[in-house]
C-alpha cells in the first residue's frame, strides 16, 4: 500500500514536472500563487501584528485570484503542534514566522522531506538546512543608521543621547544600536552616547530609567528605543517632565502602542515594518522558489521588497521595507 | 532593663535597614550630587507605589504561613479585563467601573486561592503557581493580548490629578507625584492597625507561627487563611488598576515576573518566610531599599550589564542582615 502510494507520488510528480516543462514554452508565462497550494503560518494569531499580516494575505488573494491559506495557533507556544498538523495536507509551500525556532526546526525539516518548500521570515539566524529561503524586511545596520539620521537632524547634530534595548542579549536590538552609534561617531561627532540601557521590554523600566537619567544628565537631548515599549515609557517620562519637543524620541514601535505620543508630538517618529507586506513577500518568494526563478538579486511585488538581495549567499534575502511613521501617515499603519 | 530596650531599638531590623538605606544614599549622592534633590524623593515615591502595595499583600500572606506567587498574573487579568470590556463597548469610562471590576477579579482569584489552600490543603506555593498559570493562560486564550495604551476618561482624570508638582530650579523640569501615592500610605496605616491591634491580626501571626497550636487554642485557622488570600487578591486588583492609571497602559503580561523581587523586599524587611513574623514598617523599608537600588544604579554609573548582578548582591546582603537579626532575637527570646 505504502509502495503504491510512493509509486503514485513519483508518477504524479513526473507528470507534473512534465506538464510544467511543457507548459512553460507553450504559454511563456510563469505560474502564480493561484497555481500552488500555499500556507502562511504566523507566530500566533492573537495579536494585532499578525492580524495585520492576515489582512495582507487576504489582499494578496484578492489581487491575484490566489487562494493562499492563512492560519496559526492563537498562542506562540502551540505553533509547533499546529504546523505538524498542517503537514497532513499536500502543500506546495509553507511560509512560517517562527516563534521558537528550536521547537519548529524538526517540523520544518520534516516538511522539506515531504517535498514542501519552506519560506521563513524574522528567522535569519535559523539553520539554512531547515528552510529553502528566508526573507527579512531590512538589514539591521541600515535600519539602525536611520534612527541616528533622524536624531542628528532633530537635534542639529549636538548633545547627549541614550539608547534603550529590550535585552543586552537581543541580537537585533544591539545591531540597530551599534549601527546608530557608529554612524553618529562618523557623521555627528558633536553628539555623545551616554550609554545603552536594558528595559526588559517593560515600559515601566524605560519610564523610570528615563526620569533617573534625565535628572542626573539634564543635557540629554535624544532617546533611541529598540523594543516596541521602550519609547512608550520614555515618552511618558519626557511628557511628565515637561520636555515634549525638547528631547527627541525615535525608535521601533507600533501605532497601537505609541500612536498617542506620535499624535501629540512627544515621539517624532517610530519605525516599523509592515507585516502585511512581509506576508505578501513570503508568498512571492515561495512562488519564485517553486518556479525555480530565485536569483541572488530579485524583485518581488510586495511594497518594500521591490529589490531583495541574498547578501551573504545563505538564502536570507533582505528587502528595504522599513516604514517611518509620523503624525502624517499614522492612520495608514494602524496595527 | 531600660538600657537594654533602647539597645534593641537601635539594632532592630528596621533600624539596620534604615542605616543601610542612609549609607546607600550617601554613596549615590557623593557620586552624583544631583541625587540630593526633591526630585529623587518624588521619583522614588512614584516608582515604589506598586511595589509597596504588592509587598503589603505578600506580607499578609507570608505572615499567615503561606506564600503567593500568583499576584502578578491576577494583577494582569485585573487590569486587562476592564480595558478589554471598555474597548468592546461593554463597559463604562468611569473610574468606579475600572477599579470595581479590577477589585472583583482580584477578589475572585483570592477566593480561588484560599479554597485551594484552606479547604483542599494544597501547599500554598503549588496552589498559587497553579492559579497564576490558570489566570494568565486563561486570560490570553479568552481575551487575546492587545496593548491598551489610552486611558478611559475616568482614569485619565485621576492620572491628571497630582498631589505635588515640583519644578526643579536648576533644570526647569517638572516632577509630579500622583494622588494615587496616598493608596499605599493609607493601606499601610490600615494594615498596621489591623495586624497590631485586632484579634484578626493577632490570629494571622498565630496561624503563621504554629498552625496546630493556633487551632488547639480555638482560632478559626481556615477563616483566617481565607481572609489573608482574599484580602491579598482584592488589593492586588486595586493595585493593578493603579498601575494601569499611572503607566497609561494595560498589557496581559505587564506584571509577570515581579513576584520574586516583591518577596525579596518582604524578606529584607524582616518578614520571616516561614510565617508568623513581619511588620509593615520593615516591609516598607525593604521596598524602599530595593526601589532605591533599582532606580539609582544608572546614577551611580554602574553599567547596565552589571545591574542585575548588583541588585542580586544587595538582596543577598539585606537578607543576610535580617536573618542574622532573626537568629539573634530568637536567642534573646530563649535566654
Amino acid at each position: 500500500m505504502k509502495n503504491l502510494k510512493k509509486a503514485l507520488g513519483v508518477v504524479l510528480t513526473v507528470a507534473m514536472a512534465a506538464s510544467a516543462v511543457a507548459a512553460v514554452p507553450a504559454m511563456a508565462e510563469e505560474k502564480t500563487a493561484a497555481d500552488y497550494k500555499i500556507a502562511v503560518v504566523p507566530k500566533m494569531t492573537s495579536i494585532a501584528w499578525f492580524q495585520r499580516m492576515e489582512e495582507g494575505v487576504n489582499a494578496y488573494n484578492e489581487e491575484t485570484g490566489a487562494d493562499v491559506f492563512y492560519g496559526g495557533s492563537s498562542e506562540g507556544a502551540d505553533q509547533a503542534s499546529y504546523l505538524e498538523s498542517l503537514l497532513a495536507e499536500d502543500w506546495d509551500a509553507i511560509c512560517v514566522v517562527p516563534f521558537d525556532s528550536e521547537a519548529i526546526a524538526p517540523i520544518l525539516e520534516k516538511a522539506k522531506d515531504q517535498g514542501i518548500t519552506v519560506i521563513t521570515h524574522e528567522a535569519a539566524s535559523m539553520d539554512a538546512s531547515v528552510r529553502d529561503y528566508d526573507v527579512e524586511a531590512f538589514q539591521n545596520a541600515a535600519y539602525g543608521e536611520n534612527f541616528m539620521e533622524e536624531l542628528g537632524e532633530l537635534t542639529g547634530g549636538t548633545g547627549k543621547y541614550i539608547q534603550f534595548v529590550g535585552a543586552l542579549t537581543s541580537v537585533s536590538h544591539n545591531e540597530w544600536c551599534d549601527a546608530a552609534q557608529a554612524l553618529q561617531e562618523e557623521k555627528f561627532p558633536e553628539m555623545e552616547c551616554l550609554g545603552r540601557y536594558e528595559t526588559g521590554d517593560d515600559a515601566t523600566s524605560s519610564y523610570n530609567q528615563t526620569k533617573e537619567l534625565l535628572q542626573s544628565n539634564p543635557d540629554i537631548v535624544a532617546i533611541e528605543g529598540s523594543a516596541s515599549t521602550d519609547i512608550l515609557g520614555a515618552a511618558q517620562a519626557v511628557e511628565e517632565l515637561g520636555l515634549s519637543g525638547k528631547v527627541a524620541i525615535v525608535g521601533t514601535s507600533m501605532a497601537s502602542i505609541c500612536g498617542d505620543y506620535v499624535q501629540n508630538g512627544t515621539v517624532y517618529s517610530f519605525s516599523v515594518w509592515d507585516p502585511a507586506e512581509a506576508g505578501k513577500a513570503m508568498i512571492d518568494l515561495a512562488v519564485a522558489s517553486l518556479n525555480g526563478t530565485v536569483e541572488d538579486t530579485m524583485a518581488l511585488t510586495a511594497d518594500g521588497y521591490e529589490t531583495i538581495e541574498n547578501v551573504d549567499g545563505d538564502g536570507v534575502f533582505y528587502g528595504s521595507a522599513r516604514v517611518d511613521v509620523t503624525a502624517d501617515n499614522l492612520a495608514d499603519y494602524d496595527f | 532593663m531600660k538600657k537594654g530596650k533602647r539597645n534593641s531599638m537601635l539594632t532592630s531590623t528596621q533600624m539596620i535597614l534604615l542605616y543601610v538605606i542612609i549609607v546607600f544614599c550617601i554613596i549615590v549622592g557623593l557620586r552624583q550630587p544631583a541625587f540630593f534633590s526633591v526630585a529623587t524623593v518624588i521619583n522614588i515615591a512614584r516608582a515604589a507605589i506598586f511595589s509597596a502595595c504588592f509587598a503589603l499583600c505578600e506580607m499578609i500572606v507570608i505572615i499567615s504561613g503561606g506564600i503567593d506567587v500568583s499576584f502578578p498574573a491576577i494583577g494582569c487579568v485585573a487590569m486587562y479585563v476592564p480595558m478589554y470590556l471598555i474597548d468592546k463597548g461593554m463597559g463604562s469610562q468611569s473610574a468606579w467601573f475600572c477599579f470595581g471590576v479590577a477589585i472583583l477579579i482580584g477578589l475572585g482569584f483570592g477566593l480561588f486561592n484560599s479554597i485551594l489552600i484552606a479547604v483542599l490543603d494544597i501547599p500554598p506555593l503549588i496552589a498559587t503557581l497553579a492559579t497564576s498559570s490558570i489566570a494568565s493562560g486563561g486570560a490570553v486564550t479568552i481575551f487575546g493580548s492587545h496593548d491598551y495604551t489610552s486611558l478611559p476618561e475616568g482614569l485619565q482624570k485621576i492620572y491628571n490629578t497630582n498631589l505635588i508638582t515640583y519644578v526643579d530650579p536648576n533644570t526647569g523640569f517638572s516632577y509630579v507625584l500622583n494622588i494615587l501615592v496616598l493608596v499605599p500610605i493609607i493601606a499601610s496605616i490600615i494594615v498596621a492597625f489591623l495586624l497590631k491591634r485586632t484579634m484578626l491580626g493577632r490570629g494571622l501571626y498565630a496561624i503563621g507561627g504554629a498552625k496546630h497550636a493556633a487551632r488547639v487554642a480555638g482560632l478559626n485557622v481556615r477563616g483566617l487563611q481565607f481572609f489573608a488570600y482574599i484580602f491579598s487578591g482584592a488589593f492586588t486588583g486595586l493595585t493593578a488598576m493603579i498601575y494601569t492609571t499611572l503607566m497609561k497602559s494595560a498589557r496581559i503580561s505587564a506584571l509577570m515576573g515581579d513576584e520574586m523581587i516583591i518577596i525579596a523586599a518582604c524578606v529584607i524587611g524582616g518578614v520571616r518566610i516561614t510565617g508568623g513574623h513581619g511588620t509593615v514598617s520593615g516591609t516598607l523599608l525593604g521596598v524602599l531599599l530595593i526601589t532605591l537600588v533599582q532606580n539609582s544604579l544608572n546614577m551611580l554609573g554602574i553599567p547596565t550589564s552589571w545591574q542585575r548582578f548588583v541588585v542580586g548582591i544587595i538582596i543577598l546582603l539585606g537578607t543576610i542582615l535580617t536573618s542574622w537579626q532573626t537568629k539573634r532575637s530568637l536567642k534573646a527570646e530563649k535566654a
